[in-house]
């Protein structure tokens, strides 16, 4: 239970975060509940052996992302709950369906999503050896030398698309001249 | 992958590890470790009433035991047991769950501070890396208590507070970048290994340009502390205290304990990359368990020589108003991080990795033995 | 633990967020929803690269997830607060007309 304490706790707030985002009404108690399961996501790259991207995950995840949809849910209007009691509540999460054909894909899917949880579950049922045969080294300086001598296009691609990103997010959120003048 | 206390406690019994073994030794050291800090934590408290009585030219707390060292176990006292009170329209669960979020990013940086070369919970390949991602919880804590008080003057102070800790995370990552350059590892103990006891092998000194990040470096994460002249989120005369104006009793103890732990984590931080870390000079101790105890000693001088000129400074400048803030991170502080940056990769490449110091002695000594 | 472990709980997380998808209609829950997959798809990549084949290339595609993620989280708040900005809601059906 000690050898593996990391990846069930990393596990279990993973999934429950997930869980919790699924049935929580009010948005920003979802978005806390997203910030678990991010961090329960870290932990489980720790677990894997992969510590930088953990530290990634911890840096621009939790001190980025949910820090602006923090932000952008306080800004706009903070996410009003309708007042529907329990179990309308619990039929409301099953989308309305309307047409012989959703109905069709419907089953199709769920068809192949349950025989592969099953296929997935069984072998995790079936196999109970931990693959310790890998070596676990530190990533930081493969991943740097992978970024830059295979997939350096991509990287200076994602150079770029950040900086559209930082500029078109600061364009496009700035309120225009109208507003300025309607609000005085 | 990381070598840590349970393998230095485990070298000096000579047994083998088994798991129940090194959870217990973790959760031993952890415990130390967490009271410590917390002692540190409520020191620091009153060491800021005495060093800033003293700036001021007064007596500090002196009633309450021997020079009044027992006051913060008074304000402890004090703060758990007042009343609880949360505002009735407030959102209760966040209102809960912003000082937790607080502390918990506070402690979890206090694994990978290097007390010593023994003393470390753990090292990990990316400590610096971790403990920058793990003290933005802190950015989320604060705004959630402001956004929680339903109170416009909490709300401002939240906001401020955590626009202020994500602006200047830049800084301070951009700095800490110089030396991960310099040593070549994120880890901290390959960034101690690379510097000495001496004052002038420290990673300070190395070039022009890390001298200058050092100062960069201590600028920004005091004001990502919301700290001396950066604590307008906290500030009594404008905000009437913030984000914690509606917290009280403990959950406000939680909002202070943070902060103060922050600063002492910020202190070790600049120690470990800037100063010289835990080692002691002229190697004093060596590998025995003497030699850690002088290591402990020499990273605690350190940072409480760094944790005086903090309280210092907040006792010394004005408050900085919000624009001021936020143009000193992004029009001074990132260019000249950035240039920085660009400056040490230079310097590398140019004098392979050699400080100033050690090209000044071969210069020296070069032109000494042609001079003749 | 096993790779299945891993396969499991990134299916797990997969399915969440497809439901948050399916049954939000406010379109800051939806980026949530979003989130919880494009971190299902990187624990995948993660867990592959551990467990069967000796490289570190599903790191680095995982990285790029990450900073995918950042990107289109940021691009698509902000569009999101320009649309309340002009239109006062930010329910997906008031989304449904070109034209105000």
């Amino acid at each position: 239970m000690f050898d593996s304490f990391l990846f069930y706790l990393s596990a279990f707030l993973t999934c429950f975060g997930a869980v919790l985002v699924v049935l929580e009404r009010n948005l920003m108690h979802a978005c806390i509940y997203l910030l678990m399961s991010l961090i329960g996501t870290a932990g489980l790259y720790f677990t894997l052996g992969a510590d930088f991207l953990a530290a990634t995950q911890l840096v621009v995840y939790v001190g980025g992302v949910v820090i602006l949809m923090l932000f952008a849910i306080m800004l706009t209007g903070g996410g009003l709950e309708n007042k529907k009691d329990r179990l309308a509540n619990l039929l409301s999460y099953i989308p309305p369906m309307g047409s012989l054909k959703s109905y069709i894909w419907g089953s199709i899917t769920a068809v192949a999503f349950l025989s592969f949880s099953i296929n997935i579950t069984t072998k995790l049922v079936k196999s109970t050896e931990i693959n310790g045969s890998i070596k676990i080294g530190p990533t930081v300086e493969q991943i740097g030398v992978k970024l830059l001598t295979d997939h350096v296009l991509m990287f200076e691609l994602s150079s770029v698309l950040l900086l559209g990103a930082l500029i078109g997010t600061a364009i496009i959120s700035r309120p225009s001249k109208e507003i300025f003048l309607e609000r005085k | 992958m990381n070598d840590n206390i349970v393998s230095y406690v485990l070298s000096l019994f000579d047994t083998a590890p088994t798991p129940l073994l090194v959870f217990l030794i973790f959760g031993v050291a952890i415990f130390i470790l967490v009271n410590v800090m917390a002692l540190i934590g409520g020191l620091g408290t009153y060491a800021e009433r005495k060093i800033s009585a003293d700036i001021q030219m007064r007596q500090g707390p002196n009633r309450v035991g021997p020079y009044g060292i027992l006051q913060f176990l008074a304000d402890g006292v004090k703060m758990i047991t007042k009343e609880d009170i949360i505002p009735s329209e407030s959102n209760k669960f966040l209102f809960t769950i912003a000082p937790i979020l607080c502390l918990s990013g506070v402690l979890a940086t206090l694994a990978v501070i290097p007390i010593s070369s023994g003393f470390i919970l753990t090292d990990l390949n990316v400590g610096v890396f971790y403990l920058l991602g793990v003290s933005s919880l802190v950015g989320v804590g604060i705004f959630l208590g402001g956004y929680a008080s339903n109170s416009k003057w909490s709300m401002l102070g939240g906001m401020r507070g955590a626009s202020q800790i994500i602006s200047y995370e830049v800084p301070v990552t951009i700095s800490i970048l110089t030396i991960v350059l310099l040593a070549g590892s994120l880890s901290f103990k390959e960034l101690i290994s690379g510097q000495g006891g001496y004052p002038w092998t420290w990673y300070v000194f190395h070039n022009p340009f890390t001298f200058v990040s050092f100062f960069i470096y201590f600028v920004s994460a005091l004001a990502e502390t919301n700290r001396a002249p950066f604590d307008l989120p906290e500030a009594e005369s404008e905000l009437v205290s913030g984000y914690h104006t509606e917290y009280s009793g403990m959950r406000f103890g939680f909002f202070a304990l943070a902060e103060y732990i922050e600063v002492f984590v910020v202190c070790g931080v600049a120690v470990a990359l800037f100063l010289g870390g835990y080692k002691v000079p002229f190697g004093l101790g060596g590998d025995t368990i003497f030699g850690q105890f002088f290591q402990i000693g020499s990273f605690f001088t350190k940072t409480f020589l760094l944790y005086y000129v903090v309280i210092w400074v907040r006792w010394t400048l004005p408050r900085l108003r919000v624009d001021q803030l936020m143009s000193i991170c992004w029009k001074y502080l990132t260019p000249i991080a950035l240039f920085n940056l660009v400056g040490t990769a230079t310097w590398i490449w140019l004098f392979e990795n050699k400080s100033m110091v050690e090209l000044l002695m071969s210069a020296l000594s070069g032109s000494g033995s042609t001079g003749h | 633990m096993t790779l299945y472990s891993y396969l499991l709980i990134s299916l797990f997380l997969f399915s969440c967020g497809i439901i948050v998808m399916i049954s939000r209609k406010n379109i800051i829950a939806m980026l949530l929803g979003i989130e919880l997959i494009l971190n299902a798809s990187a624990i995948n990549f993660v867990a592959y690269s551990r467990f069967l084949s000796g490289n570190i290339d599903g790191h680095v595609m995982s990285l790029f997830i990450i900073v995918i993620a950042a990107a289109e989280a940021a691009v698509g708040l902000g569009i999101v607060i320009r649309f309340f900005q002009l239109k006062e809601s930010i329910h997906i059906d008031s989304a449904a007309e070109l034209k105000s």
